[in-house]
């Protein structure tokens, strides 16, 4: 009896407790986003001298200024084409390394696994200099494939790592029934454990996709023109030496966010269940 | 036959050398192509007057040069990219260079167009005094200096007036006591920021505190020199008992600048490039800004200014001749001082050059100008004298230092070891 009402007392002091936690992260993530939002419609003055009050006259003239500016449409599509095609490269590749080195047996497998996701741990800064040289050298400065060629390149260990995690844990007697049919090597891979790694390749193109939308470094470094530049650097168009247009650049990347979100929004169960049954069976 | 043979011979060769000349002809009519990576584009202040200079350049010389600028808009990032590019081995044709110690070593190399001959002419007349040598390492000038700067203590002479306090301080004990005056009337003293990437506003405070300790030879001592500590503790007072804002520690420069402009502080520090926005969002605060040297500490020289060279001209070096003297008549061109006087008339920078400024200008302008010329002596700010990662430490040391987790020595121990 006694026990009964102390666990009726503390229920409800359970769910407070989780409710609260859920709230403060949910503000604590949600806040800046709303304060962003809020910033893109102020005056800079307004930003600068109240961050946190309402704007006085709300400036959708911001959001204008950050489309004609920085030519933001053309940029739009050119992330679009580069985060797309490199997606679809980096997959290609590390979705067959992946599969020959989890599923096949052959000597220095490990060794050429650890220095592929070895990779992962090298920042990105440091590998400016060669890939600067490496894609004027085969001709690709200052086009979008220099940049599709690197984004691909560059998340090889990332994925690899994920879906040799992913495909390791499938089962080998579909495999072996498949052979006993006579597929070939090929076969086995684009037949039986392509579409089995769904989940990891969509976790491993989601990472590569946001990678390639977001990344600013090398769209600078490997680009001259607007012809081949992408929305980030587009970002860029309202900072300058000694002042930064904060307003029409919050403006310019609440658009820029956009896509992410969709992207996220389509494919978050995908990515939240082959995460966690990569972390369950590996 | 013997006779038709050798005028068929004699005709081959006038045709031959003709093909000659007239290929020499056609290559020297080849228009020069000359990539010019800028910052200067989009939202800079310099924009639309480089942009009119490059046009006029490129009309003038149609068919014969031509300068094509790829617009880099962010001026970090264009550093990290042309760094890269030299890096490589692959550098621009022209390029803004940004003379600080980490790109000075550039020089040792022979990727950079060397203009020492050039500028030991008439050249040299155009330039203020003193910028070329800044601009020369053993023995050799690669770049052209450009733009300058200048960062004079701004205030606000109706806030000063509403405290009382009739002239700017000429001493720090004077200035502490103008201080309590303009606290007691509710206004904050003091812009300062730890944030950005260089806490520029608190970064110059210390370097004029350093200044008025050191005098021209400030830069001459090392961060062991017990000058850097002296200033600290007076940086650290400048944060201390309401002297600035509550959010300074971490604050940026749209903080610092931003409660300078709404009128809740009254002394600020900044170059020219800012009288446009104060001029523009504040028009009451720019018309209340008055310039004043640093105040001087006990035993210090008043007086002194903080002055820098913000970009200089530079070019890949190249034995295509034609080329050079296309890079040349491009760089002549933009130091030209009428062409100067017109960017900075209607952009607010300063130039390294010999130029007068016109009667409409910014009065605000004119007062830089006249305060530059009054200065006893002009010294760098810390951040040209130590390398990139000393000065990005120097914001996260001086939040230490506020926030009570570092005493002014252990401050100075924070950049020592940055150095290292």
């Amino acid at each position: 009896m006694l026990y009964e009402t102390k666990r009726s007392l503390f229920r409800p002091l359970g769910i407070i407790l989780k409710w609260s936690i859920l709230l403060f992260f949910l503000l604590f993530t949600f806040v800046p986003l709303g304060w962003l939002v809020l910033s893109s419609f102020k005056t800079n003055f307004e930003f600068e001298t109240n961050p946190f009050a309402l704007p006085a006259v709300w400036q959708f003239g911001n959001y204008v200024k950050a489309i004609q500016i920085s030519g933001l449409p053309r940029l739009f599509f050119n992330s679009i084409v580069v985060s797309s095609f490199s997606t679809v490269l980096n997959l290609l590749v590390t979705a067959m390394a992946a599969f020959v080195l989890s599923r096949l047996r052959f000597p220095f497998q490990n060794a050429i696994l650890t220095t592929l996701t070895a990779g992962v741990l090298i920042p990105i800064i440091a590998l400016m200099v060669p890939y600067f040289s490496i894609i004027r050298a085969l001709g690709l400065y200052d086009t979008l494939w220099g940049l599709i060629v690197t984004y691909a390149s560059i998340n090889i260990p990332i994925s690899v790592f994920l879906l040799h995690g992913f495909m390791r844990t499938l089962p080998r007697e579909l495999e072996e029934a498949a052979v006993m049919d006579g597929c070939t090597l090929f076969q086995r891979f684009y037949r039986i454990v392509l579409p089995l790694s769904q989940l990891g390749i969509v976790t491993a193109g989601t990472f590569v996709f946001l990678y390639s939308w977001n990344e600013f470094l090398y769209a600078m470094l490997l680009t001259s023109s607007v012809a081949s530049r992408t929305i980030q650097l587009g970002i860029r168009f309202f900072t300058s030496q000694f002042f930064i247009d904060y307003t029409a650049m919050y403006a310019a990347i609440v658009i820029t966010i956009l896509p992410s979100v969709v992207v996220y929004i389509l494919f978050h169960d995908k990515i939240v269940r082959g995460l966690t049954s990569g972390a369950v069976k590996g | 036959m013997k006779r038709r043979g050798t005028f068929l011979l004699v005709a081959a060769l006038v045709l031959s050398m003709a093909g000659v000349l007239f290929a020499g002809g056609a290559k020297e009519q080849k228009e020069i192509v000359l990539n010019f990576p800028s910052f200067w584009v989009g939202q800079d202040s310099k924009a639309g007057p480089v942009a009119e200079l490059i046009t006029k350049f490129n009309a003038d010389n149609a068919g014969k040069i031509k300068i094509v600028v790829e617009e880099n808009p962010s001026p970090d990032p264009y550093r990290t990219k042309i760094n890269a590019s030299l890096a490589a081995g692959a550098v621009p044709d022209l390029f803004i260079f940004n003379p600080d110690p980490t790109s000075f070593q550039y020089y040792d190399g022979e990727i950079l167009m060397d203009f020492t001959e050039e500028l030991k002419g008439e050249w040299a007349k155009d330039f203020q005094e003193g910028y070329i040598q800044a601009s020369t390492k053993k023995g050799r000038t690669k770049t052209v200096p450009y733009e300058i700067g200048i960062t004079p203590i701004w205030y606000n002479s109706e806030l000063f007036k509403k405290a009382g306090i009739s002239e700017f301080p000429k001493t720090f004990d004077e200035f502490w006591v103008a201080c309590d005056k303009l606290k007691a009337a509710g206004i904050v003293p003091t812009s300062q920021m730890t944030g950005g990437v260089n806490a520029w506003t608190s970064m110059l405070w210390y370097s004029h505190i350093l200044a008025s300790i050191g005098g021209p030879d400030v830069w001459n001592r090392p961060l062991t020199h017990p000058q850097y500590v002296e200033a600290a503790k007076i940086l650290l007072r400048l944060y201390s008992d309401g002297n600035t804002t509550k959010d300074a520690v971490g604050g940026d420069a749209g903080v610092s600048g931003g409660h300078y402009l709404a009128g809740r502080t009254a002394i600020f520090i900044n170059g020219p490039w800012y009288i446009g926005r104060a001029k523009k969002d504040a028009p009451a605060v720019h018309a209340a800004t008055q310039l004043a040297f640093a105040p001087a500490v006990k035993g210090g020289t008043y007086g002194g200014l903080i002055g820098f060279q913000l970009s200089n001209l530079a070019a890949a070096n190249t034995k295509d001749q034609a080329k050079r003297e296309a890079t040349l008549k491009f760089f002549r061109w933009m130091t030209k001082p009428e062409n100067v006087k017109m960017i900075s008339e209607r952009s607010g920078a300063m130039f390294a050059l010999k130029y007068q400024l016109g009667d409409n200008v910014d009065p605000l302008l004119k007062r830089f100008v006249e305060i530059s010329n009054q200065a006893k002596f002009i010294v760098p700010h810390f951040q040209s004298q130590y390398p990139v990662h000393v000065t990005q430490e120097l914001g996260q040391a001086i939040g230490a230092m506020v926030l009570g987790k570092a005493t002014p020595e252990e401050f100075v121990q924070f950049l020592i070891r940055a150095n290292k």
